[in-house]
């Protein structure tokens, strides 16, 4: 491969691989956000993300609704859906079970009642294809071309962030959340409530995962499967360190990266295989992960 | 028979009661008679659920009793179930032999997995041996050379000296044979110093290695041995199936093992067994709707972890004796 190429790759593939990681973002941020404040790793992530998707088809396509009631409408579905397996489901294991294996395993139950449900609908059956709702036009940025829709997606992904980061920081729920992260007993102590919080957490990762459905949609072809896509959320919040938020963003777009170099320069097979090749040689050369901090050491 | 080492399973619990022996005297009856009155599919089916049990056990060795999370046992099974049926083709390996082969390279990957697990715990853990077990997936889907992609592997029969067993019933026996030896070994293993070191981590790194247990070195061999278990079941799963695709090695079938297990009641061996059986049978008859049958999985998981998470039997148990106490 002559350099010209190698350079002109090297550009597209940072360029779609920022565009395809504001969306790992998104949903690794979903994750992390739960993990830290329930120490549940949330293995129903992308049916939550897949069936958001379905539930928007369903109200723009097959009802004809206008997309101004399409997109609240399916971020509210995404948060009672979550707030309400928390609060539900979640709760009572956590009484009835110690052991984090259980709320794994109650989320991996989640998880099939969710495909199977989409399944059941029959609209799982056939691929199909969101409309875009911005115009895909292809744009040149130096010598990689990417689309409009592509700029949307990303410049939507980047501003939730922020509007997320702003909201965590800045007030006072957010606060109390992450009160709720660093030491839950304490938090209790000083005022917040526990289960309203959990509740809370658990509703805005919904609706941070319906977002990546929106943005992502018009792009893959949807099937009941496409939930699998949050094996790279969950490879780029390992990467980003699993407790941090700013390393799950991170996280985010280093795993679009580099799933699209390996694309380009090694083989189209080989992207599957990507995502676990870099889970497991983060957590063997670095198992807190790049923002993770120091090794804490666990005591009786 | 396998009853009498089935039920002292727990170590110092209570001693077998005379309704539970009749029940394990009757189940081993039935099973060793099943071939006398049954047809093909349902022979079939508890060859099946025999695999099942031997996979069940290598979980509940890395899980049950050592408390080490691994998502990874569909790819140790699939690694088993290669390399018998590959040292069978290739090297014309007697069966057994073959059997052994599967089960010792599942078992020397383990341990390596186990090495690299030594790092980790809990959720890393959970999140690292997926990412291996579906890496191990695609592996078998994208090496033709050897596993012959995504077309599949057929198995040759296998093949005890002269005998060649071409049908489910001539493999019955010898599926329920190494089954009862399996449960055998993981009973010997659970009652053995170095069981009793599995859940010494189990409940405590830090207390186990406080009495002198060598943490690192129970957490490796815990691996390898759970590992060698499963590539075992891979092998007993050559005995009878002539056909293996990567498809039926993923995510799902680690699922199901987990299911088992969990259904079962994490931490007994006769919870292990048990569940291996009842959502087997459960998982088959779901066959016939298949439109219901992920959200009834997903269901049966949510229900257990909420009411049940010690599983079945412990709550059937529960329930009795509440009634007797007539509450």
């Amino acid at each position: 491969m002559d350099l010209q190429l190698a350079l002109i790759f090297l550009q597209q593939g940072i360029a779609s691989g920022l565009v395809s990681g504001s969306v790992y973002a998104l949903l690794a941020l979903a994750i992390v956000i739960i993990f830290k404040t329930s120490d549940v790793p949330n293995f129903a992530q992308g049916e939550v993300f897949m069936a958001a998707g379905y539930v928007a088809l369903y109200l723009f396509v097959f009802q004809q609704m206008p997309i101004w009631i399409v997109l609240p409408a399916t971020l509210l579905a995404a948060f009672l859906a979550m707030a309400l397996f928390r609060r539900v489901v979640l709760d009572q294991v956590a009484k009835s079970a110690k052991d984090l294996v259980y709320l794994v395993i109650a989320t991996l139950g989640l998880s099939y009642v969710l495909k199977g449900l989409v399944r059941r609908t029959g609209f799982g059956d056939t691929p199909r294809s969101f409309p875009a709702l911005v115009p895909t036009d292809s744009v040149m940025i130096g010598q990689a071309s990417v689309t409009l829709l592509d700029l949307a997606i990303f410049g939507t992904a980047v501003a939730v962030m922020a509007a997320f980061f702003w909201m965590f920081n800045y007030t006072k729920t957010g606060r109390a959340m992450r009160a709720v992260g660093m030491n839950p007993k304490a938090a209790q102590l000083v005022g917040v409530d526990l289960r309203r919080c959990h509740m809370l957490i658990w509703g805005l990762s919904g609706v941070i995962s319906a977002i990546a459905a929106l943005l992502i949609s018009p792009k893959i072809l949807m099937t009941a499967d496409m939930g699998s896509i949050v094996m790279l959320a969950f490879a780029a919040a390992i990467v980003g360190g699993f407790s941090s938020l700013p390393g799950a963003i991170v996280g985010g777009f280093i795993i679009g990266i580099v799933e699209n170099m390996v694309g380009l320069f090694i083989s189209s097979r080989a992207i599957v295989l990507a995502p676990f090749l870099a889970i497991l040689i983060v957590l063997v050369l670095r198992p807190q992960g790049l923002f993770g901090g120091k090794l804490t050491i666990k005591k009786v | 028979m396998s009853s009498s080492p089935l039920a002292s399973v727990a170590p110092g619990k209570r001693a077998l009661t005379g309704p539970a022996i009749a029940g394990l005297a009757v189940v081993a009856l039935v099973a060793m008679a099943l071939p006398a009155f049954t047809t093909g599919y349902v022979i079939y089916i508890a060859n099946l659920l025999l695999v099942f049990v031997v996979l069940c056990l290598g979980l509940h060795i890395v899980i049950g009793e050592t408390g080490q999370f691994s998502m990874a046992h569909a790819a140790f099974y699939g690694i088993g179930i290669y390399a018998s049926a590959l040292a069978n083709r290739a090297v014309d390996l007697p069966y057994p032999f073959a059997m052994l082969f599967g089960a010792l390279v599942a078992g020397v990957v383990g341990l390596f997995i186990g090495a690299l697990a030594l790092r980790m715990r809990d959720i890393y853990l959970a999140l690292a041996t997926f990412a291996f077990g579906e890496a191990m997936q695609w592996v078998f889907a994208n090496w033709d050379s050897v596993t012959n992609g995504p077309n599949g592997l057929r198995i040759s029969p296998a093949r005890f000296g002269p005998l060649e067993i071409l049908s489910d019933k001539q493999a019955y026996p010898f599926v329920l044979f190494f089954c009862l030896l399996m449960i055998g070994v993981t009973v010997a293993i659970s009652r053995s110093r170095l069981g009793r070191s599995f859940r010494a981590v189990r409940e405590s790194e830090v207390a186990a290695m406080a009495m002198g247990i060598d943490v690192r070195r129970t957490r490796v061999v815990a691996f390898g041995l759970s590992a060698a278990i499963a590539g075992f079941a891979g092998g007993m799963f050559g005995l009878f199936q002539t056909f293996i695709h990567p498809d039926s090695l993923g995510f799902q079938t680690t699922i199901l093992v987990l299911t088992m297990v969990v259904v079962g009641g994490l931490g007994s061996i006769a919870g292990a067994i048990g569940g291996a059986i009842v959502f087997g049978l459960i998982s088959e008859v779901l066959r016939q709707a298949p439109q219901y049958q992920e959200i009834i999985y997903g269901a049966i998981l949510i229900l257990f972890m909420m009411y049940a998470p010690r599983g079945l039997f412990a709550f059937i148990g529960d329930r009795i004796r509440e009634a007797r106490h007539g509450r």
